[in-house]
C-alpha cells in the first residue's frame, strides 16, 4: 500500500479538503511524483478562480424586464377581451328576459309626478357618475404598478 | 447559517411579486443574473440565441413563481430553470452535453517555450481555452464549483444530478484540464 501512488481522485480531494487522511501528507512529502501532479493540480485551480465571469452583450435585467412586461400586457388584454365578452353576454340575457317586463316598468315612471322622475334619474347618474370613476382610478394604480417604471428596482434603503 | 435570512427575503420578494408588483421581479433577475449568465454562456455558443434563452429562463420562472415551494434558495430554483431550459435547447440543436473531443486528449506542449515570463501570461488564457474545449456539462460543473463556488449540494439540485456523478465529473474535468496543461 505504502508503495502506491495517490490517485488522481484522492489528489483533488486532499486538495480541496474533502478529505484530510494523515497518510497523504505523509506520501506527498515523500514522493516527488506525487506531489508534481499535487502541485499541478493545485495551480490549475488557483488559476480557474482567476477567471472573470462571464458577461453578455446585452443588459440582462432590461432584456428579461422588456419581455416580461410585453407578457402581463398580452395577459392582460386577453383577460379584458374574456371580462367584455362576459358583460356583453350578461347585459343581452338580462334584456332578453327584462324584455317582456318593460310596458310594465314603464307604466311606474309615467304614474309618477315629473318632479320624482327627475330626482331619481338624476342621481342614478350621479351614482353612476362617481362608480366609473372610482374604479377608473383603481385601474390607473395597478396599471402604473404593473408597467410604470420596471427597470429600476425599488430598494429601500434604510434612512440615517 | 445566513440561509435562514436568504429565504425570509425570497418569502417577501415573491410574496410581492405574486401580490402584483411586477417592478419586484427586477430584483430577482439582478440577484441571480450572475449565475443564470454563466450556466447559458458555458453551456451555450451562439449568441443571438442566448438572449432569446434568458428571457426564456425568465418567463418561466415568472410564470411559475406561484409554483416554487421554497425548498431551496430562489437562486437554485433559477439555476434549475436555466439549466433545464438550456439543456432542452442543446437536444433540440443536436449539441451532445457530454460527448468528449478526441483533441482533448493531446496534450498542449507549453515546455517548447523558454521564457517563462511570456508563459505565466498566457497561462490563463491557455486554461481559459481548455475549458471552452470541454463538453458542456464539464464546464458549467467547472465554472459552478470553482467560479460561483457552490456547494456539491446546490449544484446537484441546480442539475438535477447526483452528487456522486457530480464529484466524478468534476474529477475528471480537473484531470483533463491538469493533463492538457503542463506547468514546471
Ligand atoms: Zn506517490
Amino acid at each position: 500500500m505504502k508503495n502506491e501512488h495517490l490517485t488522481e481522485e484522492t489528489l483533488q480531494a486532499f486538495l480541496l479538503k474533502e478529505t484530510q487522511e494523515d497518510g497523504i501528507a505523509t506520501h506527498l512529502l515523500a514522493c516527488e511524483n506525487c506531489r508534481a501532479r499535487f502541485e499541478n493540480y493545485q495551480h490549475l485551480v488557483a488559476e480557474i478562480q482567476k477567471i472573470a465571469p462571464e458577461t453578455f452583450s446585452f443588459d440582462v435585467t432590461t432584456v428579461v424586464m422588456d419581455k416580461i412586461v410585453s407578457y402581463e400586457r398580452k395577459e392582460s388584454s386577453k383577460q379584458e377581451l374574456i371580462l367584455w365578452g362576459v358583460l356583453i353576454l350578461l347585459l343581452l340575457v338580462i334584456l332578453g328576459f327584462s324584455l317582456p317586463f318593460v310596458p310594465q316598468i314603464f307604466s311606474i315612471f309615467s304614474a309618477m309626478p315629473l318632479f320624482s322622475n327627475f330626482l331619481l334619474f338624476g342621481t342614478s347618474i350621479f351614482v353612476l357618475v362617481f362608480l366609473i370613476a372610482d374604479i377608473y382610478k383603481a385601474h390607473k394604480i395597478e396599471e402604473k404598478k404593473i408597467f410604470g417604471n420596471n427597470l429600476q428596482p425599488t430598494i429601500h434603503l434604510p434612512v440615517q | 447559517m445566513g440561509n435562514e435570512n436568504n429565504h425570509f427575503s425570497d418569502r417577501e420578494l415573491i410574496a410581492k411579486i405574486l401580490g402584483g408588483n411586477t417592478q419586484a421581479f427586477a430584483v430577482v433577475v439582478k440577484d441571480t443574473e450572475k449565475l443564470v449568465t454563466q450556466i447559458v454562456r458555458k453551456m451555450t455558443t451562439n449568441a443571438d440565441d442566448q438572449k432569446d434563452l434568458v428571457q426564456n429562463i425568465y418567463l418561466k420562472a415568472y410564470q411559475n413563481l406561484s409554483s416554487f415551494q421554497l425548498k431551496s434558495k430562489l437562486s437554485t430554483w433559477i439555476g434549475n430553470i436555466a439549466y433545464n431550459t438550456t439543456v432542452n435547447y442543446l437536444q433540440k440543436q443536436k449539441i451532445p452535453i457530454l460527448e468528449l473531443d478526441t483533441k482533448l486528449e493531446t496534450k498542449f506542449a507549453l515546455t517548447e517555450n523558454p521564457e517563462s515570463e511570456a508563459i505565466r501570461a498566457e497561462t490563463l488564457e491557455i486554461i481559459q481555452a481548455e475549458i471552452d474545449k470541454l463538453p458542456p456539462l464539464y464546464k458549467t460543473l467547472i465554472t459552478l464549483y470553482h467560479l460561483e463556488e457552490l456547494p456539491n449540494k446546490e449544484i446537484a439540485a441546480i442539475t438535477n444530478l447526483p452528487e456522486g456523478t457530480i464529484k466524478s465529473y468534476l474529477a475528471r474535468a480537473r484531470k483533463i484540464l491538469k493533463d492538457n496543461i503542463r506547468y514546471f
